[in-house]
């Protein structure tokens, strides 16, 4: 596929790369644009994806966003939400969230959780690849041409598991993971891009399912983070199963138990209080409605604020003590916060604001979409990344302190919590008895000292050491957190100086061989059906190439062609639109290539002259091909 | 999971692994001007500053971020392999240099250390005896106050352990004023081009002052834990 390049600003072109916020409620794709960064758009100017899959086995299909989450209340059992509580983590840390979701754990989820959803099993990198694949969609059909590199936000407390987890999402999506940045942290750049002053930032990250405190300096375009805390146990999916619990509560005494076991009673209920829970932002009551089908009585009841602030003010309290942590570990009182920003949904619940006020003694900033903002953050950092500005600089931290099991199960710190990434340690190893050839090294990340308390991230063993007397070898590892807090460890034997072979095993996710199997998967799965893929294939490019076609004519002077072919274009383009309607997938195929041929000439003519950039730097027929 | 990468390490050699010329560990290569890997270990001379001890830390911040301009891995993105590790390389040890340098405990130890010191190990200094055992006397009065649930004795046990605390600290600023003394006639000894000796001794009195350090800081830790 040929890509002119061509620059009017005379910036070297490079390819395209979006910002992505993967959230455990809604998840979008922004870019830069000409007026700054933008949320990338469906047709009826809704920039949420619903983080939902749904599986259809009679078809073998997937639906994702606003189309799955039609079908939660209908077919409960065939849908996931809120993946991203289950991100890098296996079945024992995710009991509690497991009462409050109809999913189904498949058997052998110790590791990396898995989903049954009919005879099929879904792991949590699989299921956020098909909303990130959706997202991924939604881009190239905005450009014109397909986009293969992001960058991808996650809450700034996750663990090397968490990010790991989310950067193997990517992969499986098609898309090179340039990135991942920290949720909080982008969106300081998309309030403070234009800001000259020095100042000193909370942002205070309240999304779905996690909670984030950063506190950043910006000083010069320089955004660097001074220390981070958070809880990824907590969002508004907690506040949620509050007012989930109450409403069952309420209705078993009339309606008979059995009610939270039944998944679709459950998802009318969620439904139902979720919208209360929108209404009490602006208003002083609410009222929830609920009919859980005919052999049980309808509910209803009016909510208060006060009723609601009562429900959850523990949980909003909780987030108090990590803002504390972030002040004290960034030696900052309160007072010197120049700036407050809000982000994420739930940062709209009037009770979270004013805690929020009350601890940092100042309004805090909800100028910007708090669903919104996080994406657009991540298409400034993407910006960077592609070249498209040096000016900016994001030095992030590590969350989360990185240590290696000692004698007696105590954990020894190498790097510490908040430290600027890329950071590293480099570490001695040596042998316990004679001719001792291999040495266990288990890598651990958390605060407390104890390896128990600490969250397990790998053990390796250093191989192939040539017998020597206990104490004789000198192996020096070098751990390294890079840009995305991901950890790499290499090792070299400083006597022969020769690299040294590790054999690693991951604690919680997939080994590569299990990406390389999920990759050919979803190959197959795609594969299926193919006449449906071919009609779907059909009319994405139908639409690709009706808006390059479309922006042509919309872009460049009327003088440029003559009215006869502009109305050839025209009436090609309707011809193509009608085509698109129907389910004839070589008809679809038939009317891009007439409408390729009669926008010809005018893609030559632009491509000539200077004005090359509006038609992304290809032909409608290129697009096509592409 | 990690991702356990097996490093390709080209150790330093003074030269450039881009173009073959002379670099003499600059991070940049005068000829072809690309990044070059990190040769060296030492953050002194990696920020470009004589082994002093008293860092202004605005310049040291403003050389961090001048310096994170030019390694930062963001601006290397579309770079070589070989252009792309030399800026990892380069930034961690910019990050770790900048974290040891700006604070004065953490950048003395690491003179020390480059000195041929090993880590300062907690010593109680020797005024201290008897009130460490005092102390400990209180920490477990204390604590058999609380076992024992009452509530007179624990706030007696603890006002006591608070003022030992404040007199702790007292002491810790105390050791702190002495350590920045010695960082001043540690400058002034390598301007003067001192005898060995004499830096010698300057050192040795700074490991045992940070040793002394460390102990009432465990202290003052472990008392809070208990309070």
């Amino acid at each position: 596929m040929p890509v002119i390049e061509l620059s009017l600003s005379g910036r070297p072109k490079s390819a395209r790369v979006v910002g992505i916020d993967l959230g455990t409620t809604n998840s979008l794709v922004a870019y830069i644009g000409d007026n700054g960064p933008e949320v990338i758009r469906d047709r009826s100017g809704n920039g949420l994806v619903p983080s939902i899959v749904y599986y259809d086995q009679e078809q073998d299909r997937l639906l994702v966003g606003e189309e799955a989450r039609d079908r939660l209340v209908t077919e409960p059992r065939k849908a996931i939400y809120s993946v991203k509580r289950f991100m890098g983590k296996g079945s024992e840390d995710v009991q509690e969230d497991l009462s409050l979701v109809p999913f189904q754990i498949a058997p052998g989820s110790e590791q990396v959780i898995g989903f049954q959803m009919g005879d099929r099993v879904f792991t949590p990198p699989e299921i956020s690849a098909f909303i990130l694949r959706d997202l991924k969609k939604r881009a190239s059909q905005f450009f014109g041409e397909e986009v293969s590199q992001a960058v991808i936000t996650v809450p700034a407390y996750f663990n090397d598991a968490q990010r790991q987890a989310t950067k193997d999402a990517g992969h499986l999506a098609g898309l090179e993971v340039l990135r991942i940045v920290n949720e909080p942290t982008a969106a300081s750049l998309a309030y403070g891009i234009d800001r000259k002053e020095e100042a000193i930032v909370a942002v205070y990250d309240l999304g779905g399912g996690t909670f984030d405190i950063s506190i950043l300096k910006l000083k010069d375009g320089i955004f660097e983070v001074l220390s981070t805390n958070g809880d990824t146990h907590l969002g508004g999916d907690d506040l949620d199963n509050r007012l989930i619990t109450l409403v069952i509560d309420e209705m078993g005494k009339e309606a008979g138990e059995g009610i939270a076991q039944d998944p679709a009673v459950f998802q009318t209920i969620r439904k139902a209080i979720i919208k209360a829970k929108h209404d009490l932002s602006d208003s002083d009551s609410a009222i929830v409605e609920i009919d859980p089908g005919v052999q049980r009585p309808a509910y209803r009841r009016t909510l208060t604020r006060d009723d609601f602030d009562r429900l959850i003010d523990d949980l909003v309290e909780r987030t108090l003590g990590p803002c504390a942590q972030a002040l004290k570990d960034a030696n900052l009182k309160p007072e010197q916060i120049d700036e407050v920003v809000m982000v994420g949904g739930s940062t709209r619940i009037p009770l979270v604001r004013a805690k929020v006020k009350e601890l940092f003694k100042r309004e805090p900033h909800i100028e910007l979409n708090p669903d919104e903002v996080v994406a657009l953050g991540a298409a400034i950092q993407a910006d960077v990344l592609a070249g498209g500005r040096r000016d900016l600089l994001l030095l992030d931290v590590t969350p989360l302190s990185l240590g290696i099991e000692t004698m007696g199960g105590v954990v020894a710190k190498i790097i510490n919590r908040n430290s600027t990434i890329p950071a590293s340690a480099a570490e001695m190893f040596t042998t316990w008895v004679d001719n001792q050839t291999g040495i266990d090294v288990h890598v651990l990340q958390g605060e407390r000292e104890m390896v128990e308390d600490c969250r397990s991230l790998a053990r390796f063993t250093l191989k192939g050491i040539p017998p020597q007397p206990a104490g004789l070898p000198r192996i020096e590892v070098k751990f390294l957190i890079d840009a995305n807090g991901i950890l790499t460890v290499s090792a070299r034997d400083l006597r022969t100086q020769q690299e040294h072979s590790i054999e690693v095993k991951p604690s919680y996710g997939l080994s590569d061989e299990q990406i390389e199997k999920m990759l050919l998967d979803s190959f197959e799965f795609a594969e299926e059906d193919i006449r449906k893929r071919q009609l779907v294939e059909a009319r994405n490019e139908a639409e690709t190439v009706m808006r390059a076609a479309e922006k042509a004519l919309a872009d460049h002077p009327r003088e440029l062609i003559d009215a006869d072919e502009r109305s050839a274009i025209v009436s090609a383009l309707d011809d193509l639109r009608q085509a698109a309607g129907g389910d004839d997938h070589q008809l679809i195929r038939d009317k891009i290539r007439i409408l390729d041929d009669a926008s010809q000439h005018l893609a030559e003519i632009i491509m000539d002259s200077a004005l090359v950039a509006a038609l992304k730097n290809r032909k409608a027929s290129e697009v096509a091909k592409g | 999971m990690a991702d356990f990468a097996t490093n390709t390490v080209t150790s330093s050699t003074g030269v450039c692994p881009h173009c073959g010329s002379q670099t003499a560990g600059a991070h940049f290569c005068a000829e072809c001007r690309k990044i070059q890997l990190v040769s060296g270990s030492d953050y002194f001379q990696f920020f470009g500053l004589p082994r002093k001890l008293l860092i202004d830390v605005s310049d040291l911040e403003k050389s961090f971020y001048e310096l994170s301009r030019q390694f930062h891995p963001d601006y290397f993105m579309r770079a070589s392999n070989a252009e792309q590790q030399a800026s990892i390389e380069r930034s961690s040890m910019l990050n770790d240099g900048y974290r040891t340098l700006r604070d004065r405990v953490a950048r003395v130890s690491y003179l020390l250390a480059l000195e041929g010191y090993k880590e300062a190990e907690k010593k109680a200094p020797p005024d201290l005896l008897e009130e460490v055992f005092e102390l400990n006397m209180q920490i477990e009065e204390l604590k058999a106050a609380k076992k024992a649930g009452d509530e007179n004795d624990v706030a007696e046990a603890q006002s006591a352990l608070e003022e030992a605390m404040m007199g702790l600290r007292e002491k810790l600023a105390g050791i702190d004023d002495r350590l920045l003394a010695k960082f001043g006639d540690w400058d002034s000894a390598l301007d003067r081009s001192a005898p060995t000796s004499e830096k010698s001794a300057l050192l040795d009195q700074m490991s045992e002052l940070l040793s002394h350090r460390s102990y009432i800081g465990h202290l003052v830790h472990s008392i809070q834990e208990e309070l």
